[in-house]
């Protein structure tokens, strides 16, 4: 049975990591610590700003990548990104998302701006802003980070991205997480409405606040690890609810990383936190192994083949030095568009930053161009793209994830002879 | 010298490796994803947590720390784990702490991080102490004097040590063909956990290796987990010495997963114990089951397992995951046939060494355990696994189900049992 390693426990680190072991691969990821789920907001966004707000991303695509040489919808199409998406749905099971890749939603942001994705939990449908929409934002005062007074009135004098206007209203409800705590983070909260009593009380004070007509707009608490909440608040109070992401840390960020972790697992990659990637060795063009700083002495983990997942600034796999020399930190490999001498411009608002548009270059399956020829890359560490401007994050590490897991499939399928396909089969099917 | 010495214990705060995991902070993003993971301030509002209490509060302490809800951190160390920037916020929590408490330790603290004494104590009259400590009465008056909760689990005293076993067994009769190992004990699997100490060594024997068990003494951990530094050092220096009197260069494997973390990193992070002879045990010692996986990995471990038709409950301690390794005896208990290993997926069973024992914690700890408590006894109602001793005693306690070390399975599967 062929080995991969996976280095990074974000999303495209766990897709990537899922597939290859769904398709009969040894798979281990190494990660340093907890991906970035748990910073997200939970949705896919695909394709959000280019840079006039976008409608239909899919369709958006190609004219958007033809005119970004470089970024990474260049190499996944429409097609790469619904094979992706419909993946992570496949993943997270069948109740975690609503929306559709071809269509953004226009949905409310924690400061009453509004925000394009396609793919959303469940929880955040009903949230979109569209003409003649009637929302009551309401929420704890003891809930760190949420302010309704805030959203809605930033709400309602927004002229609607599709047209039209929206009504909103704000109410604060005296509700704290756990009695005699004052500022709670928003998880403190999801796990209080775990428990059906506290829910019964919250969907009660919510409920005496409504008007007929309304939809309830509320902070994303709902629940960690119970999946009947949405459902349920959304009967007790008698009105359609939706949910506003908050700051991290994200309830909804929070349970797809347990969902996505959970699934990994089961499709039997081994997973390993605390094991940063410090070294590695190779030889004729091919990494041999990655090795990573754990408690007493470093381990060796040996494959076949490795996909890097690491992010990029963010989780400190590009490193800025003081000479403005931009570095990869696992590998130390070559870097696309680091040879500008103005990475960072002064025009906070202006056009995207050089600096965040490096990365490392990869041919269409993914492969880095670089020293390895069984090295692959996904998701944040590729170039040229600016995610959270364009909103394409998730778009891109979905896609990229799928093709990377795919290409290294096919190669082992055509290196191997038939014993390891017999391994593959028993993969496939554990 | 006592622990009550405050300039002692600041000056023991003052070594190079404080600084080194202070120097750690500057990569805290504020991401919250410690906190997302902490099991304590999950179950209560008396601990703020780990980013509030460590590197947020870290940086306006200039010797105590300015947040004293500090003293409800259970030290289990998954903040450090958990954080995607590489900061020790464990490491940090826990010096801070025992700047906290140097003025003022509990006897109760100093008392219960005294492992090796109860277990020498309590072995010549195993029957008598067990049934002490099973006495409610008696119990009661411990809590009010000592402060250990009265119903806080316990160890049971066994009427022979490893010592006592490994003196009168029979030689193994098969001649060693892999090597020599040396054997990490621990103090519970000294006195407590015999079992789990006779069957690692059996199934290192099985192997072909020959295990050497030299005379060993406690690593420290409960001293250093309550912020005992000074006698933990002194602890973990005299254990490298007797450990390494087993041998030089030969790998030592251990049954104790908090011990062993405790000699690779935990004494040179937390306490700054910055010496060569630590250096040397601490690259040397590894985890029975990480043991295994790694002869697996080579392909050097004899897979001709009997099958064991059992569906078990595991548990990965926090501080064996806390190691980096991930969980290595699930991989291995997936070479045995028929065993379905569950994982428990909890972060903690609440115990975390001594916290739990302590009146005034028992009730986060158990509340900390609780889904794992409720998952343990779903999934099978007479058998759970887990790597380390307290855990152990905590989950058994609590669930009422018995829970082993996984190395049993392993010596079932090689038909040793």
């Amino acid at each position: 049975m062929s080995r991969v390693v996976v280095i990074g426990a974000g999303l495209a680190g766990l897709v990537a990591a899922t597939r290859l072991a769904q398709g009969g691969a040894r798979v281990v990821l190494v990660t340093k610590g907890t991906g970035g789920l748990p910073l997200s907001q939970g949705t896919i966004d695909i394709l959000g700003y280019a840079p006039e707000r976008v409608t239909r991303p899919l369709d958006a695509l190609a004219g958007f990548a033809a005119a970004n040489p470089g970024h990474p919808y260049n190499l996944l199409d429409a097609d790469a990104v619904r094979l992706g998406v419909a993946y992570l749905r496949e993943l997270a099971g069948p109740e975690v998302f609503v929306g559709d890749p071809e269509v953004n939603l226009q949905l409310p942001t924690a400061v009453g701006a509004i925000r394009p994705s396609a793919v959303v939990p469940a929880e955040m449908a009903a949230g979109a802003c569209v003409d003649g929409a009637r929302f009551l934002i309401t929420g704890p005062g003891q809930l760190k980070d949420f302010h309704p007074q805030l959203i809605a009135e930033n709400l309602a004098r927004t002229q609607l991205p599709e047209g039209g206007r929206l009504a909103a209203r704000w109410a604060q409800l005296d509700f704290p997480a756990r009695p005699g705590e004052s500022d709670s983070t928003g998880l403190t909260f999801a796990r209080s409405l775990d428990d059906p009593a506290y829910r019964r009380r919250f969907a009660a004070a919510v409920r005496a606040l409504v008007q007929p007509g309304e939809t309830v707009g509320l902070p994303a608490v709902l629940g960690v690890s119970d999946a009947s909440v949405l459902t349920d608040l959304t009967a007790q109070i008698g009105a359609p609810v939706f949910t506003i992401p908050l700051p991290p840390p994200s309830v909804p960020g929070v349970r797809l990383n347990n969902q996505l972790t959970a699934a990994a697992k089961a499709a039997g990659v081994r997973i390993i936190p605390g094991a940063k990637v410090i070294d590695h060795r190779s030889s004729n063009g091919r990494l041999l192994s990655v090795i990573s700083a754990t408690a007493g002495t470093p381990r060796e983990y040996a494959a076949d083949y490795f996909v890097q997942a690491t992010g990029g600034f963010e989780s400190g796999a590009l490193h800025l030095d003081s000479h403005n020399v931009v570095h990869e930190t696992v590998f130390g490999l070559p870097l696309v568009g680091a040879d500008i001498t103005e990475l960072v411009h002064g025009d906070y608002w202006g056009p995207p930053q050089p600096l965040f548009k490096v990365g490392v270059g990869v041919d269409a399956s993914m492969k880095v161009d670089g020293p390895y020829d069984n090295l692959y890359a996904v998701g944040g560490i590729l170039a040229g793209a600016t995610r959270w401007q364009e909103k394409s994050g998730e778009g891109i590490a979905v896609a990229s994830a799928v093709r990377a897991a795919d290409a290294v499939l096919a190669a082992i399928a055509a290196t191997d002879q038939t014993p390891a396909r017999d391994d593959a089969t028993q993969g496939a099917q554990a | 010298m006592t622990p009550h010495d405050s300039n002692n214990a600041h000056d023991n705060n003052n070594y190079a490796a404080d600084q080194v995991a202070r120097a750690s902070l500057d990569h805290c993003v504020k991401c919250n994803i410690c906190e997302t993971h902490c099991p304590v301030s999950a179950v209560t509002p008396l601990f703020s947590g780990p980013k509030f209490v460590g590197p947020q509060a870290e940086r306006y302490r200039h010797g105590e720390s300015v947040d004293h809800s500090l003293d409800y951190c259970s030290s289990c160390g998954t903040c450090t784990l958990v954080c995607p920037q590489g900061v020790q916020i464990a490491e940090l929590n826990s010096q801070a702490r025992a700047v906290m408490k140097a003025d003022h330790m509990p006897l109760r603290d100093q008392l219960i991080s005294r492992t090796t004494l109860m277990g020498m104590a309590m072995t010549p009259m195993a029957p008598v102490a067990n049934a002490a400590l099973g006495f409610k009465p008696l119990r009661m008056v411990i809590e009010k004097v000592v402060g250990i909760h009265r119903d806080a689990p316990m160890p049971t005293a066994r009427t022979q040590t490893l010592t006592g076993w490994l003196k009168k067994r029979k030689a193994p009769t098969k001649a060693p063909t892999r090597g020599s190992l040396v054997y990490f004990h621990g103090c519970a699997g000294g006195y407590f956990e015999v079992e789990t100490s006779k069957r690692s060594i059996e199934v290192l024997e099985h192997l072909g290796y020959e295990v050497i068990v030299p005379k060993q003494s406690c690593c420290g951990l409960a001293q250093q987990s309550n912020g005992l530094f000074d006698q933990a050092t002194a602890q973990i220096l005299k254990l490298c010495d007797e450990l390494r009197a087993g041998g030089k260069d030969l790998t030592i494997i251990s049954a104790s997963g908090s011990c062993t973390g405790m000699l690779k990193h935990e004494a040179h992070e937390i306490m700054g114990v910055d010496d060569s002879r630590l250096a040397d045990v601490s690259t040397r010692i590894r985890d029975i089951m990480e043991f295994l996986l790694d002869l697996h990995d080579a392909g050097e471990l004899p897979t001709n397992f009997k099958t064991i038709d059992i569906t078990v409950p595991y548990h990965a301690p926090c501080q064996l995951k806390a190691q980096g390794m991930g969980q290595p005896a699930m991989e291995v208990l997936k070479l045995i046939p028929g065993v379905k290993a569950i994982e428990s997926g909890v972060t903690c069973c609440g115990i975390a060494g001594t916290y739990g024992l302590k009146k005034e914690k028992y009730e986060i700890a158990q509340a900390v355990g609780q889904p794992l408590f409720d998952m343990v006894k779903a999934t099978n109602p007479d058998l759970a696994l887990c790597d380390t001793e307290t855990c152990r005693w905590q989950i058994a306690k609590s669930s009422g189900v018995r829970t082993e070390h996984p190395i049993y399975l392993v010596h079932q599967a090689y038909g040793l049992s």
